[in-house]
């Protein structure tokens, strides 16, 4: 294992803080800790780059354990969310320095710093100084020199957060290129769920300073451990019940028990995996054992796709995203019918 | 367009009209120029009337005696050399006492730190005869530090009216703004690159060398310039605790003009006084326009 973090506990006065980490990332990983601010992921990034000290735990980097080393002595590298760019030096510099008090030779530097540049696209910027570069070029060279120091695990503060959406989504490709060319372990700090998701060979999501699922990106969004990453992962509709030994009733809605369920139940439904149908003239509008019954309040075609919002006949609203053809038939004020190809059932009692 | 209205277009045209760039340079001049107005009455005037008066010879005639006479005389000589002795003295030990103490602030936290925060000012809130009069009292020949320690057989060296007693006065005038200077520059490093540079190895030395002192560089030479600027003309200290002979460049001034009367002759030490002020001025200036240019 390239990197175990184990039963990592940090608690601040606040209240705030992790408990019981556990982590194993694979050699050549991308792993993205992903949560909303305040849920501990920066905790835990920063106590294995050792500029936090955590209350209990260990942490082990290639086998040995690196909790007594200060960050200086880790074999990990950390690139900030803001740049942290040495502002008196060049880019060749800030580069260069890291190897510089490592004592390598000149001509060996020149070289790594040369080769780095060209894998950032940032050749023939060694002169300049770190205010003359765009945010997205600073990002960059702080890639780069922790790149060049060929750190065990690579740790990724949202390095991305202070660019636009258009270069953080240019970033976020390169990174990925970037890493499947050096095969360097990462770990990753991100709030954005569509970063965690396009990037991460794994995705850690955490919630109030513990670990709620740790799964392949695809995992996460279909198969949700949680309530709280079910909410916290894409969209998803919300719909109550109640589970009974024949079935979960969700008012004349029947969906299989498959993980036998007893009492209330919530079933979350991506909008992709609901169904809407038009219904028939003189067709029966109450909820059937197969679908529930609406009415269309809103159709938004939003480019390649629509969302479609109906307001179900007793339980709330529930939105649908529907090809642009297949709402071609459909108005706001129509009554329809709406089923479900895929759900999963969480307990109510479910801590989130 | 009729005949009228052309003529009315060429007026137009042919007015001068003042541009904006032109505008705001004029509105920048006037807003400095008050400032420059009293800086040539109270600085530069005096400067230059010092000049000329050092140059007289008092026959009538214009020379550099007055300049031969600061370098010939003994008594003179050893008073500049005395006067750049504590003043090259006094810089070292408050950038090196200040450094410490803004550093130690900086980068730690406790009721130390709170202490020292909490304190360090004082000494600007003390005027400058009450504070030497109190050291004259702590440290004096007969003060109560040399009667204590009086108490267990030792002596205490002389340091009242000794380059001892004005060091130890400079420092207790120089090292509370200093420290704030230095602190505020500190502060302003962020606490991100001082861990991105941990973060690629770097020891403490190291991290001083190249990250905290050049970070702070151009605070620093403020307040070594500030130091030396107020140290070379001080008098207050030097007059009360300082030896009497040699003296400080200001009380050999005060002594030259009010005791000797001779108006010529301190009116020199005034200019050469403002010469060595200038030559670290002058210095500043330059690492300034050096790190500037460096930055375009």
């Amino acid at each position: 294992m390239q990197l175990s973090v184990r039963k990592l506990s940090k608690r601040y006065k606040t209240g705030d803080g992790v408990s019981g980490i556990n982590i194993d990332i694979e050699k050549g990983e991308l792993v993205t800790l992903l949560g909303p601010s305040g849920c501990g992921k920066t905790t835990v990034l920063r106590s294995i780059g050792g500029f936090l000290e955590p209350d209990s735990g260990d942490i082990l980097i290639e086998g040995k354990s690196v909790i007594q080393l200060p960050p200086e002595k880790r074999p990990t590298s950390m690139v900030f969310q803001s740049y942290n760019l040495w502002s008196h030096m060049s880019v060749y510099d800030n580069l260069a320095f890291g190897l510089k008090i490592r004592k390598k030779p000149k001509a060996e530097i020149r070289a790594a710093v040369d080769d780095v540049l060209k894998l950032v696209r940032l050749s023939g910027f060694e002169k300049k100084y770190p205010a003359e570069l765009s945010g997205g070029q600073q990002q960059r060279v702080a890639l780069a020199r922790s790149l060049l120091l060929n750190p065990a695990v690579l740790l990724l503060d949202e390095p991305f957060s202070a660019l636009d959406a258009k270069l953080r989504h240019e970033m976020r490709e390169e990174l990925r290129e970037i890493q499947m060319k050096t095969g360097l372990t990462m770990v990753f700090v991100t709030h954005d769920q569509e970063e965690a998701l396009s990037l991460s060979d794994r995705i850690i999501v955490m919630n109030h300073g513990h670990i709620e699922q740790i799964a392949e990106p695809h995992k996460i969004y279909d198969e949700p451990a949680s309530l709280y990453v079910a909410s916290f992962i894409g969209k998803m509709n919300f719909l109550e019940g109640v589970a009974e030994e024949e079935g979960i009733r969700i008012g004349g809605l029947r969906l299989p028990n498959e993980r036998k369920e007893r009492g209330p139940v919530t079933a979350a439904v991506r909008p992709e995996d609901v169904q809407i149908d038009s219904m028939a003239a003189g067709e029966d509008r109450k909820d059937k054992e197969d679908r529930l019954t609406g009415r269309i309040k809103q159709v938004m075609i939003l480019g390649h796709y629509a969302e479609v919002t109906v307001e179900l006949n007793g339980f709330g609203i529930i939105r649908a995203f529907q090809s642009k053809e297949a709402v071609q038939q459909l108005h706001a004020g129509q009554e329809v019918g709406v089923s479900m190809t895929k759900w999963t059932v969480f307990p109510n009692n479910q801590t989130n | 367009m009729s005949s009228k209205s052309l003529i009315d277009a060429g007026k137009v045209s042919g007015r001068k009209t003042i541009s904006p760039e032109t505008k705001q340079s004029l509105l920048g001049l006037a807003m400095v120029l008050p400032s420059f107005a009293i800086l040539l009455v109270v600085v530069i005037i005096p400067i230059i009337q010092s000049f000329f008066l050092s140059l007289s010879n008092g026959e009538g005639g214009y020379d550099l005696s007055r300049y031969t006479y600061l370098f010939t005389d003994k008594g003179m000589r050893s008073n500049i050399i005395f006067t750049l002795r504590v003043t090259v003295i006094t810089c070292v030990l408050v950038m090196l006492v200040s450094y410490s103490l803004a550093i130690y602030m900086r980068f730690n936290q406790g009721p130390i730190v709170n202490l020292i925060r909490k304190t360090y000012m004082i000494p600007l809130f003390i005027p400058g005869v009450i504070a030497t009069y109190g050291l004259i009292n702590l440290l004096g020949n007969h003060g109560w530090l040399a009667r204590l320690i009086g108490l267990v057989g030792l002596e205490l060296p002389r340091i009242i009216f000794d380059q001892k007693g004005i060091i130890i006065a400079n420092l207790w005038f120089n090292i509370p703004f200093t420290t704030m200077l230095l602190s505020s520059a500190l502060a302003g490093i962020p606490s991100s690159v001082i861990e991105s540079a941990k973060d690629v190895g770097v020891g403490r030395l190291t991290l001083f060398t190249k990250f905290i002192f050049p970070l702070s560089y151009k605070t620093f030479l403020v307040a070594i310039t500030f130091v030396f600027m107020g140290v070379i003309g001080s008098f207050t200290a030097p007059y009360l605790i300082g030896p009497n002979s040699p003296q400080m460049l200001g009380v050999s001034m005060q002594q030259v003009f009010s005791v000797f009367q001779e108006r010529e002759q301190a009116a020199a030490i005034a200019f050469f006084s403002f010469l060595l002020c200038s030559v670290l001025g002058a210095f500043y200036i330059r690492s300034m326009a050096e790190e500037e240019k460096a930055k375009m």
